[in-house]
């Protein structure tokens, strides 16, 4: 009897961290779920986009097949604006077809799955949990929570098709548990006959007014030049994933780009000469929840963008030395 | 003075001689400086752990007297040099390009005429302000990976050029 008693807590002890486990890998695999159906799903939607007191509506249609992936996003509501993707060139109406830009991808990223590395960072820098259903656009969804450690970082809450595990609606939210922005799907469609456009599927390039082409630089390149500067304060949980020597649109001098990424959000730092930069204006700017920082340093400008609260890109900002400096 | 202090912190002194110098100190306070630069010194020749003195406050301010030079100056002339010489280089590369098209045949010649006018245009598109840097940081962002393509709304949707938060 009493030997049975023991093995039973024995058991409890040895089942019970296992359950634990598999609850957290149950949101870990929704995260895949979610980066696979993003680019893998064909789709094409409406939805509302939320930030600050403004909203507008966008439309987007997203095809996978043998020749790869396939995008586009447009704006339904002031100057033209749009989007459009094949596997890694990109094209850019930016305003009422008075810029075209064609560039092509830097990082030839090719999708879908997540890499451990991301998902240990996330698991580091968030508590991830799952939390209600909802009926979004129709369909059935199951909400994820990315709530940050610490206050550098926003809190992320996602919904996604329950089936697909495409995101229907997404939110993000600063400390106080204001929203900075929101997107949400009002029209969706999954899967099925996708309308194939012209431009949608690669033969666009004849018609344009202006382009440039930025060819993906040599790898050499890319990592002996930029070891002179360096990012001091970077918040804890922020790993480099790239440093980059590369051209900008309208610049005439190459900027060094670095990336950090704490798995979910990332912070880019520009550094550039004065030269470059018109009547750029200085200081902080934003854009739905990201937010974009300038300094002038020396003779050069540094710039530091991403999805992060003011208060991180004007700390990683000012963090940016010269050689030790 | 100083060579009685110094003696006088050897122990090389006679007692009277030794107070005769500790009251002269204590009626000259100008002479106290004299008494701890001679106690830093024997702190520092003896290695001691701890060195009586306060140079925090002579570095500050010798640091406040230097100007800050934060970033390194940009290289402007030689930039101008290498402009110079680049645009020498491509005269040259594009006239031996003309005359070989004249050579091998009409064929050829408008190939190289195109790829001469889209050098032009990438030089002369405008600059976007944010956009090129938030385009230039969506690529990278981890967020695209699990926003996909929505990520892009933030270049695409309408906004106030450079609000303010």
């Amino acid at each position: 009897m009493k030997a049975r008693f023991v093995l039973i807590v024995v058991l409890f002890f040895a089942v019970a961290p296992a359950f634990a486990d598999t609850g957290r890998q149950v949101d870990l695999d929704w995260l895949q779920i979610i980066a696979f159906a993003t680019h893998q799903t064909d789709y094409s939607g409406t939805f509302v986009y939320q930030h600050n007191d403004h909203m507008e509506t966008a439309r987007i249609t997203h095809i996978s097949d043998q020749n790869g992936e396939h995008e586009k996003l447009e704006n339904l509501e002031g100057p033209r604006r749009e989007y459009i993707r094949n596997n890694n060139e990109i094209l850019w109406y930016l305003g009422d077809h008075k810029a075209v830009q064609v560039e092509r991808q830097y990082s030839g990223k090719s999708f879908p799955a997540l890499l451990p590395e991301q998902l240990s960072a996330l698991n580091e820098n968030y508590l991830i949990h799952t939390a209600e259903q909802a009926r979004i656009a129709g369909f059935d969804t199951q909400a994820i929570v990315f709530q940050p450690k610490d206050t550098l970082r926003y809190t992320h809450k996602m919904w996604a098709h329950r089936d697909s595990g495409l995101l229907l609606k997404a939110v993000v939210l600063d400390e106080r548990r204001q929203v900075v922005e929101q997107y949400t799907f009002i029209q969706l469609k999954i899967g099925g006959d996708i309308e194939r456009t012209q431009e949608i599927t690669g033969q666009f390039t004849t018609t344009l007014q202006q382009q440039s082409h930025f060819a993906t630089p040599p790898e050499t390149s890319t990592q002996t030049a930029t070891n002179d500067w360096k990012v001091v304060a970077v918040p804890s949980g922020f790993k480099k994933i790239m440093e980059i020597r590369r051209p900008l649109p309208g610049k005439k001098t190459d900027v060094i780009h670095f990336v950090f990424s704490d798995g979910l959000a990332g912070i880019s730092v520009f550094i550039e000469t004065l030269g470059n930069h018109f009547n750029r204006k200085l200081g902080l700017s934003s854009r739905g929840a990201i937010h974009v920082y300038s300094k002038e340093k020396g003779d050069y400008l540094v710039t530091v963008v991403g999805e992060v609260p003011p208060r991180t890109v004007m700390q990683v900002a000012d963090s940016v030395r010269y050689r030790g400096q | 003075m100083k060579q009685e202090i110094s003696a006088l912190m050897d122990g090389e002194l006679f007692d009277d001689d030794a107070e005769a110098i500790l009251d002269k100190l204590k009626r000259n306070p100008d002479k106290h400086d004299e008494w701890r630069t001679y106690h830093l010194i024997s702190d520092v020749l003896r290695q001691s752990d701890h060195v009586h003195a306060n140079i925090s406050i002579g570095i500050r301010e010798r640091l406040q007297a230097e100007p800050t030079v934060i970033a390194p100056h940009s290289r402007v002339s030689h930039n101008v040099r290498w402009f110079a010489l680049s645009a020498v280089a491509s005269v040259m590369a594009f006239t031996l390009v003309a005359w070989l098209s004249i050579q091998i045949g009409p064929e050829t010649a408008p190939q190289i005429a195109m790829l001469q006018s889209n050098a032009l245009h990438s030089a002369s598109l405008p600059a976007n302000g944010l956009d090129d840097y938030l385009i230039a940081h969506q690529e990278f962002s981890p967020s695209s990976n699990m926003y996909g393509m929505t990520s892009y709304v933030h270049t695409v949707a309408r906004h106030q050029e450079d609000k303010q938060p």
